[in-house]
């Protein structure tokens, strides 16, 4: 009871410095050495398939607390201990609270666990050594110049669990325990401003995180229904179907450890960087053991196992600030993986399966194409530019099979051509193309005589599958503490049914399963 | 009376702001207030040109000491204070203490010969100077490139960085509303110091900063890097790390036209003028004795109608260059630019800038300075988010920037900004570490 009370006083204490600090706000300055921000955050999520019938699906509840702690400074420790050529070091903890209360609104949810967290998402220790600077602890890193889409920034998983990727990737990453290093060198020969960057995570590993149960708002099920499939058809036999999952994701030993580096710079007007990175894969592959195959009078026993395969990231970065002709800034982003698992079809040749598991690597190359470019479009806005950002994504299996399978889906279960009342079954008639690509535009300006009105347009398009996916944001700064948002997510494609490998209108946009949704956002922050 | 001009005016008012027409008498009895401030002055280019030309007497020079007011606006106050800038400046109320014109002499060695061979070319651009100097000790009114050798001696004076500098912006409408407030903290240092660079092997880099933000909490931890150059026809080098996005980004540096993040100012604005100069043809207006806010105890309080401009400070009467910017371009939001840069210092006291749609006051800028050496008896105040010891600014001989109004006058709206500067003087190998890409690849979180 004490123990509560002191814990209660403490918290007030806090609150209390926080709330009434009129000297600073923003990042509050508790003591000299000690810094705190953060936010609260209330966000609701209507899904509207086709427009009718308003769902709510999220009501999230998040309140997050930052502190960096500055307990050496000027090669001074706790302003006592000197500590020679360490001149600097900081610790950093960033703890995240989340309660999704329409689990415990809606009745149909039911029988599902709340998604809730409550945790230390980031703790490190930042020191400064000139000419050597790292970082220890769970953190984020990326690398890259890509926006929203994985080729170099693949150091840490996502949560795509509870909205998929429409969350900022940095509160969707999954931190993880690693060193960063590194060692500034300057100018050397003809670059300028280089670094040497190096990147250990010595055990931890994550997948990245996926609900599959169809029950959850933002589960992925395929292109099919939002059901599980629980039967299998072998001739005219109609089986119950019983999955044993064998989890052989990378356990925390040494041996399992992750890393790369990159080295970079500028070189005449050019930044760029050469990056390598030897990991596992965020993604699972699945390995079919149908040598464990059982049949048990009216169920069939089967064995898969989740592999994430090691990888192999090579890549390049480039951008240039193009001031005299197009006046933008050109991205460039080009990657080969080795070691993305692939499904391949039930029955392929031994020579393209030859474990006879479903499973293979395969390599990839990726090139992003982008441009950041601030526009007049004074007919809209007469004080005030629109940022602009385009992507042009080109991915391509390196070594190609037509054997290769996509994602699945549910369908119902039929026996000569008559379906099976209640029964599901797993279907995969997606091949993927060798050749994939993705375009996205945003533009954002503001408005208002304080610049307090915020919109912002976002648009992607995958060219092959014709699925497109629109985002439309509004954001209002009511004042120094309180940001309010709306948003409208658009799934739709253009026509056909093929499916894309991108996961937006093509996926995310087909009939009674789209997933169109408002969001409405209220941010309290420091 | 109102004239057709105010009258616009508050036409233009109730366009931009149609919550207004249905508020409460509240609103009108503030929209009264505006009235009568924006009854007074016309604001056009045609008129800061005959306010220019039309100099005030020795006789009309208020005596140091002195606390001129309201009544003081025909004598000394319409004289002294650029015409666009009255409506602004001139108000009920107002405490305007004068001090004695002083003499600034800057750091040794300054007002030496220059080391390095340098010109100005065909397009006005400086050419082969490294700093360390003022490139023009002297000019004369006849040389057809007296504007732009004023222009140059700005952009060179010293003080322009070396600094450790906290900052506090609030964006404030009519009445005093206040909109936004944001805090950040700017870091800079000059490279080119004449006959050497601050870093071995830099010398193409005239100066590096790095600024970052502190609030509101969405934006704290953004900050961004510049790298100025020698050869002005280089385009400054930019990097933005943004937290929500854990990595940096190379921003462009050519577009300067445009309002950033609500202020009331465009990237061109910054110390009267920060752009390219052949991008722009140049005048040299002659001298003007204009009342500027040199050497200031402390960072002013604010004041007026609508809290937009310095009140209770200490102004000086300085004799100013006078110099007018023509943009080329025809899509530039300005027609005309008019900067008042102390002769004696190089500073910039005044900027005004026209719209290209009509020639009328779009916007403008005042400066708040304070001599280094004034620190030895003045201290100046402290930010709200940390303590500096601005002892070490003695000894430096410099001016530091103690903040700016800037006003946009056509939606009518102000930025005003205190910043709380300590000099600070970074060690090559320090400045190499911290004024490098390296230290953008990370922030905050």
């Amino acid at each position: 009871m004490i123990r509560q009370q002191k814990q209660a006083a403490l918290a007030g204490l806090l609150l209390g410095t926080l709330f009434f600090t009129s000297s600073s706000w923003g990042i509050v300055n508790i003591t000299d050495n000690l810094e705190l921000e953060g936010f609260v955050n209330a966000k609701n999520v209507v899904r509207a398939t086709n427009f009718s019938n308003g769902d709510l699906i999220m009501q999230r509840n998040t309140a997050q607390l930052e502190g960096k702690y500055y307990f050496l400074r000027d090669s001074t420790a706790f302003g006592r201990f000197s500590t020679g050529r360490l001149e600097e070091a900081t610790l950093t903890v960033i703890g995240r609270s989340v309660y999704d209360s329409v689990y415990d609104l809606r009745d149909s949810y039911d029988g599902l666990e709340g998604k809730s967290e409550s945790k230390i998402r980031e703790v490190f220790v930042d020191m400064v050594l000139p000419p050597f600077t790292l970082r220890l602890g769970r953190q984020q890193v990326v690398w890259g110049e890509t926006d929203n889409f994985r080729a170099l920034d693949v150091i840490n998983p996502l949560d795509l669990s509870w909205h998929w990727s429409q969350e900022p990737w940095e509160d969707i990453r999954i931190p993880l325990w690693m060193a960063r290093g590194i060692v500034d060198i300057g100018k050397i020969g003809p670059f300028e401003e280089t670094f040497v960057e190096a990147v250990w995570v010595p055990t931890d590993f994550e997948s990245n995180k996926v609900d599959t149960d169809p029950r959850y708002p933002w589960a992925f099920y395929g292109a099919g229904l939002p059901k599980v499939a629980d039967s299998v058809v072998i001739g005219d036999q109609l089986y119950d179907l019983d999955v044993t999952v064998r989890d052989l994701s990378p356990s925390r030993k040494l041996r399992n450890g992750q890393g790369g580096f990159r080295f970079k710079g500028i070189w005449g007007d050019i930044d760029f960087s050469l990056n390598y990175y030897y990991g596992f894969s965020s993604s699972p592959g699945v390995k079919v053991r149908s040598d464990l195959v059982e049949i048990d009078g009216s169920t069939l026993h089967t064995v898969v196992e989740t592999v994430n395969p090691r990888t192999h990231v090579v890549g390049l970065t480039a951008n240039y600030s193009e001031e005299r002709f197009t006046q933008s800034v050109i991205r460039l982003e080009a990657t080969v993986t080795k070691g993305i698992p692939i499904s391949i079809e039930p029955g392929a040749p031994l020579g393209i399966d030859p474990e006879q598991d479903q499973f293979d690597t395969v390599s990839q190359s990726v090139i992003m194409l982008g441009l950041d470019r601030p526009t007049w479009i004074r007919p809209l806005n007469k004080l005030r530019t629109f940022f602009i950002s385009t992507q042009f994504f080109w991915r391509r299996y390196l070594d190609y099979s037509s054997h290769y399978q996509g994602v699945s889906s549910v369908v119902p279960a039929t026996i000569g051509g008559v379906t099976v009342p209640d029964r599901f079954m797993s279907l995969n008639n997606n091949t993927p193309d060798r050749d994939e690509f993705v375009i996205t535009f945003a533009a954002s300006t503001s408005y208002g005589r304080a610049g307090r009105w915020k919109p912002t347009f976002v648009f992607a398009y995958d060219p092959r599958s014709t699925g497109a996916f629109n985002k439309l944001s509004l954001e209002y700064l009511w004042s120094k503490h309180l940001i309010f948002n709306v948003q409208q997510n658009l799934y739709w494609r253009a026509s056909g049914d093929e499916q894309g490998p991108w996961s937006i209108g093509d996926m995310f946009g087909r009939g009674d399963n789209r997933r169109n949704e408002t969001v409405f956002n209220i941010t309290f922050q420091f | 009376m109102m004239t057709e001009h105010s009258r616009l005016k508050i036409n233009l008012s109730w366009r931009n702001c149609p919550l207004y027409i249905h508020a409460s008498v509240l609103a009108v009895i503030g929209l009264c207030i505006s009235i009568s401030s924006y009854a007074s002055t016309d604001q056009s280019y045609k008129t800061l040109r005959q306010w220019i030309d039309s100099h005030p007497s020795v006789a009309d020079t208020p005596t140091p000491g002195q606390h001129l007011t309201e009544k003081d606006r025909e004598k000394y106050l319409e004289p002294l204070i650029p015409q666009p800038a009255w409506e602004y400046y001139i108000f009920a109320g107002m405490d305007m203490e004068i001090g004695a014109t002083g003499h600034y002499p800057p750091p040794t060695g300054w007002d030496k010969k220059p080391i390095s061979e340098y010109k100005l070319d065909e397009r006005g651009v400086l050419v082969g100077f490294t700093g360390g100097r003022i490139p023009f000790p002297e000019i004369k009114q006849d040389d057809p490139q007296a504007a732009q050798k004023v222009t140059w001696n700005m952009l060179w004076r010293p003080g322009t960085d070396n600094y450790d500098m906290p900052m506090v912006t609030w964006l404030r409408s009519e009445n005093g509303k206040l909109d936004r407030q944001m805090e950040f903290v700017g870091v800079s240092a000059t490279y080119a110091r004449g006959d050497h660079s601050l870093v071995p092997g830099y010398e193409e880099v005239k100066s590096k900063s790095i600024m970052e933000f502190r609030s509101p909490r969405d934006m704290a931890g953004t900050k961004s890097m510049t790298i100025t150059y020698v050869d002005h026809y280089k385009e400054n080098s930019g990097w933005l790390y943004v937290p929500a996005q854990r990595k940096p980004r190379r921003t462009m540096s050519s577009e300067r036209t445009g309002e950033t993040m609500g202020m009331d100012m465009i990237g061109e604005d910054a110390l009267g003028f920060s752009g390219k100069l052949y991008e722009n043809n140049w005048t040299y207006l002659g001298k003007r004795s204009v009342l500027a806010t040199i050497n200031v105890r402390d960072n002013p309080e604010f004041g007026g109608p609508h809290l937009w401009v310095p009140h209770k400070a200490r102004w000086e009467v300085r004799e100013s260059h006078v110099v007018l910017i023509e943009p080329k371009a025809d899509n530039h939001p300005y027609s005309y630019r008019i900067v008042f840069i102390d002769a004696e210092t190089n500073w910039t006291h005044w900027m005004f800038a026209f719209d290209r749609e009509d020639d009328q006051l779009l916007r403008m800028n005042q400066h708040f300075l304070k001599y280094s050496e004034s620190y030895a008896s003045e201290m100046a105040q402290q930010a709200p988010f940390m303590k500096q010891d601005f002892s070490k600014n003695v000894g430096h001989r410099v001016f530091v920037h103690l903040g700016e109004t800037d006003i946009n006058a056509k939606k009518p709206h102000a930025t005003m900004t205190h910043c709380y500067v300590k000099k600070r003087n970074f060690s090559p190998a320090r400045a190499k570490q911290f004024y490098s890409l390296r230290n953008m690849t990370s922030g905050r979180r």
